[in-house]
């Protein structure tokens, strides 16, 4: 695990309005590079909506998103693909009548080979073989040839993480990994997910504190949109905020 | 004994398609070969052979990028005045007025396409009529050089003079076979497109648009791009259709031209490969037989249309290939 | 050129723009609620004009006419939104639009086989005749009456959708059909009801027209295409949008036919390519709204 400890995303005064509605009001945080952080919060917290202005799929109101120190805020959605900030989204989001290798091919060959008209596919060899190292990084490998919207939910959760490290980020973001899945289905997940932190800065949304408390380093809490505190699992659990918001909702 | 004799059905059907699907290209120029020879008579064989390209070119667009244009009549005219005004203003030769609509067509589709792409998805149909419509007006107006109202007359080649052969035109079936050699060269460029990164980077914009965005792709651009590539395609299919017809008639511009390659695509089977020849043959013939029977073949072609949206989305061979994988 | 000329040109660009107006709206509402295209709005504003000829014929009485077109071509609307759009929703957003453009194609032809390929003749009212003096000069007496028609029916739109409980559903469902549902409103009867009073305004439109223009089985088709630019250069969805735009594209057609008049079949979409390249989701529209 990286030590550097430096930033490598951030957020500062971020604000987010739809309409006549604030979903994030003047957040300020950082995300250090290597760690695998957590964004917590009850619900209406303004997760998401963060989770979103990370990743690119809309800019903020008001504020900078920093990536190593530059403000991308406002750039398009694919230029956060490229630079290196890579995503799985809430709602599974796949390609539903590819086959699994098909899906993390195509993602594979968004880094190199966007506008070739002319080389056949079959030709592609080492996109295949890396696609498929890919789905044996995620456990998926004997289902390579199942198309994408016939697998389980939770298979088609770790083919939707095949498909955003395959552009080898520095920045993986999950939306709740683990929503709708079966406990053991989860624990695979979660395994999946702390192999990928060697490689890489994660950052998850989660709602199952227990997960959170076990595997983050560094956690972000929300609350109304607005930023309440962060800090290590330890910090966090015995922070006097933290508790009271969270009194009542007990531990999931 | 009966289920065994069905599967035993699906299972050659499949094999067979598969074997056709694999060599496509080959498949289609030999029925495009034997046409003239099928067909009652020639025209229909060489309209069949224009408008199946230029359901080709929609299809990249519609199909298998999942975006719907209406204003695709805009290239297909273009090509066609292209070629016309090339021949009958500048008096240049086939080999040269040919091209010179395909770059025309290109170019608008560049110019519509900047302006459309901007849109939101279900505005794009609206958009591109209206631009495409601006394009009729323009070329309406000016009628010096397109002959406005009347069309562009005079659009003809006689002889094409291929340095080890002389070709005279003025044979239908030899003009026939000279159209097929232009189409065939696209059949295959277009098989080509299909099949590399490229073309699997459309068919992913079409099955998520988000995801593919999430990747890396930039979608409007690649978006733009097919559009280019489909206007250049039925350039091409419109300047033979000029060559053909030896007139170019104003209503090639209209959005009613438009709407017909849709139809065309919708009815073929959008998304596959031999959909837009199937989707043009099948239109022709049965505007030929009704148009025999009577003036209301709008009503029929309504009707049929409707009937494919309601009933038949994927279209013949959409169908049949849907079917078979059952 | 004279200020009069100037300004009374105007007002026929008003009179003209009012027709885009009920068009857009119609075509506005149908989207905004139903996100349907409805590529057989100009259809229903011919099928208008021809109802109204028909009525006209049937009662003697253009006032009657006026009044029973948009019921009629609304009841229309309510078995095609009933019948043929309501099974495709869910299977993908261009399915509605290519129904339409093939119902768009049944209209026209049914209209050729009932009435003819003749146009057919609509008098102005006697009522209506003549001009009246507004101050810069003489303005057809007719072309007030129908922007005093279509401020009416705005006014009473804007009415029904922004005080009344039900123009409360229809606007919350335009932004979340889901939640209807869920909260037991009949979103079934919303988009119904939504269909038939765009449809009935374009078929409105069509007889309000008819005077003006040739009543004849191919007048929606040029007017779709105005139909488009308009909704194009407002917004969709935006009701504010189709009035502003439908004006706008009104007066400029008609202000660019006494200058220019080689510009002036063009000079409207001169406007929506710009439209497209400074502010593409249109005047009024809400940015990313339907992706």
């Amino acid at each position: 695990m990286s030590v550097t400890g430096a930033p490598i995303l951030a957020v500062r005064g971020a604000t987010m309005r739809f309409g006549g509605f604030t979903a994030l009001s003047n957040v300020t945080a950082e995300f250090p590079e290597g760690q695998l952080t957590a964004i917590i919060g009850p619900n209406g917290a303004g997760k998401s909506t963060l989770f979103n202005i990370l990743s690119g799929a809309f800019p903020p109101t008001e504020g900078e998103v920093l990536f190593r120190g530059r403000n991308i805020a406002g750039r398009r959605q694919h230029h956060f693909a490229r630079i290196g900030i890579s995503k799985s989204f809430q709602i599974t989001n796949i390609f539903p009548d590819l086959t699994a290798l098909e899906n993390v091919r195509i993602a594979v060959q968004a880094m190199t080979m966007r506008f070739d008209l002319w080389t056949p596919r079959s030709r592609l060899v080492a996109m295949e073989e890396r696609a498929a190292e890919l789905l044996r990084d995620v456990g998926l490998i004997e289902h390579q040839r199942r198309v994408a919207s016939e697998l389980a939910h939770g298979e088609q959760r770790a083919l939707e993480i095949a498909m955003a490290i395959a552009c080898e980020p520095k920045v993986l973001l999950l939306d709740e990994p683990t929503a709708g899945m079966s406990p053991e289905e989860t624990v695979e997940i979660m395994r999946v997910i702390l192999s990928l932190a060697e490689r890489c800065t994660v950052i998850l949304v989660e709602h199952k504190m227990k997960l959170v408390m076990d595997i983050s380093n560094h956690i972000l809490v929300l609350h109304h949109g607005e930023f309440l505190a962060e800090g290590t699992p330890d910090q966090v659990r015995a922070n006097d905020e933290v508790r009271r918001v969270y009194l009542g909702e007990g531990r999931r | 004994m009966s289920m065994t004799e069905t599967d035993n059905g699906a299972g050659i059907a499949a094999r067979v398609t598969d074997f056709i699907r694999r060599h496509r290209v080959a498949a289609v120029l030999i029925v495009l070969v034997i046409f003239p020879f099928v067909l009652p008579y020639q025209a229909l064989a060489s309209n069949i052979l224009i408008f199946g390209l230029f359901a080709l070119g929609f299809n990249l667009v519609f199909g298998y990028t999942g975006v719907l244009s209406f204003g695709h009549a805009a290239f297909f005219g273009i090509g066609a005045y292209g070629v016309g005004i090339a021949i009958v203003h500048f008096g240049w030769p086939w080999f040269l007025a040919i091209p010179l609509g395909v770059v025309a067509a290109g170019l608008t589709a560049m110019i519509m396409g900047a302006l459309a792409i901007r849109t939101r998805g279900i505005y794009f149909a609206m958009v591109t009529l209206a631009l495409a419509q601006c394009v009729y007006y323009i070329v309406y107006q000016m009628d010096d050089w397109s002959g406005g109202e009347d069309g562009l007359t005079g659009v003809s080649i006689r002889q094409v003079d291929l340095g080890f052969a002389q070709l005279s035109l003025l044979d239908p079936t030899v003009k026939y076979y000279f159209v097929l050699a232009f189409v065939a060269v696209a059949i295959y460029l277009f098989s080509r497109i299909l099949a590399s990164p490229f073309g699997a980077v459309l068919e992913a914009i079409r099955e998520n648009e988000d995801r593919a965005r999430a990747c890396g792709y930039d979608v409007r651009l690649t978006k733009w791009l097919a559009f280019v590539i489909s206007g250049l395609f039925c350039g091409l299919a419109g300047a033979l259709y000029a060559i053909h017809l030896s007139v170019v008639p104003i209503e090639i511009l209209h959005y009613h031209m438009s709407g017909q390659v849709v139809m065309m695509a919708l009815l073929g089977g959008m998304g596959t490969f031999f959909g837009p020849f199937i989707g043009a043959i099948v239109y022709l013939l049965l505007e030929d037989i009704v148009t025999s029977m009577t003036s209301h073949w709008q009503l029929v072609l309504g009707l049929v249309f409707m009937a494919c949206v309601l009933f038949f989305p994927r279209g013949i061979w959409g169908s049949i290939l849907h079917w078979i994988r059952r | 050129m004279t200020l009069n000329l100037f300004l009374l040109q105007l007002f026929t660009g008003v009179a003209l723009g009012s027709v885009f107006v009920l068009l857009a709206i119609g075509l506005s509402l149908i989207f905004g609620l139903l996100t349907v295209v409805n590529f057989a709005h100009g259809a229903f504003y011919m099928v208008g004009a021809y109802v109204g000829v028909f009525l006209l014929g049937l009662t003697g009485n253009f006032w009657l006419a006026l009044i029973l077109v948009p019921f009629v071509v609304g009841s229309m609307g309510l078995f095609v939104e009933r019948f043929l759009v309501r099974p495709l929703y869910g299977r993908g957003i261009d399915y509605p639009l290519l129904l339409t453009f093939g119902l768009g194609l049944v209209l026209v032809e049914l209209v050729r086989i009932l009435f003819g390929l003749e146009g057919v003749p609509f008098d102005v009212p006697e009522a209506l005749q003549g001009a009246v003096n507004i101050g810069v000069g003489w303005f057809p007496l007719y072309r007030l009456f129908l922007i005093g028609v279509t401020v009416v029916l705005v006014v009473g739109l804007w009415l029904f959708l922004e005080k009344t409980s039900y123009g409360l559903i229809i606007r919350a469902g335009a932004r979340d059909p889901e939640i209807m549902r869920v909260l037991g409103v009949d979103i079934g009867r919303v988009w119904l009801i939504v269909f038939a009073i765009g449809t009935g305004l374009a078929g409105l439109a069509g007889v309000l027209s008819a005077p003006m223009t040739s009543v004849i089985p191919d007048m929606g088709t040029s007017v779709l295409v105005e139909a488009f630019v308009v909704t194009v250069v407002g917004g969709m969805g935006s009701l504010l949008g189709a009035v502003v735009a439908g004006l706008m594209v009104g007066i400029i057609i008609a202000m660019t036919s006494l200058f220019y008049p080689e510009l002036s079949d063009l000079a409207m979409f001169i406007l929506m390519a710009a439209v497209l390249l400074v502010r593409p989701q249109g005047l009024f529209g809400r940015k990313g709204l339907m992706g």
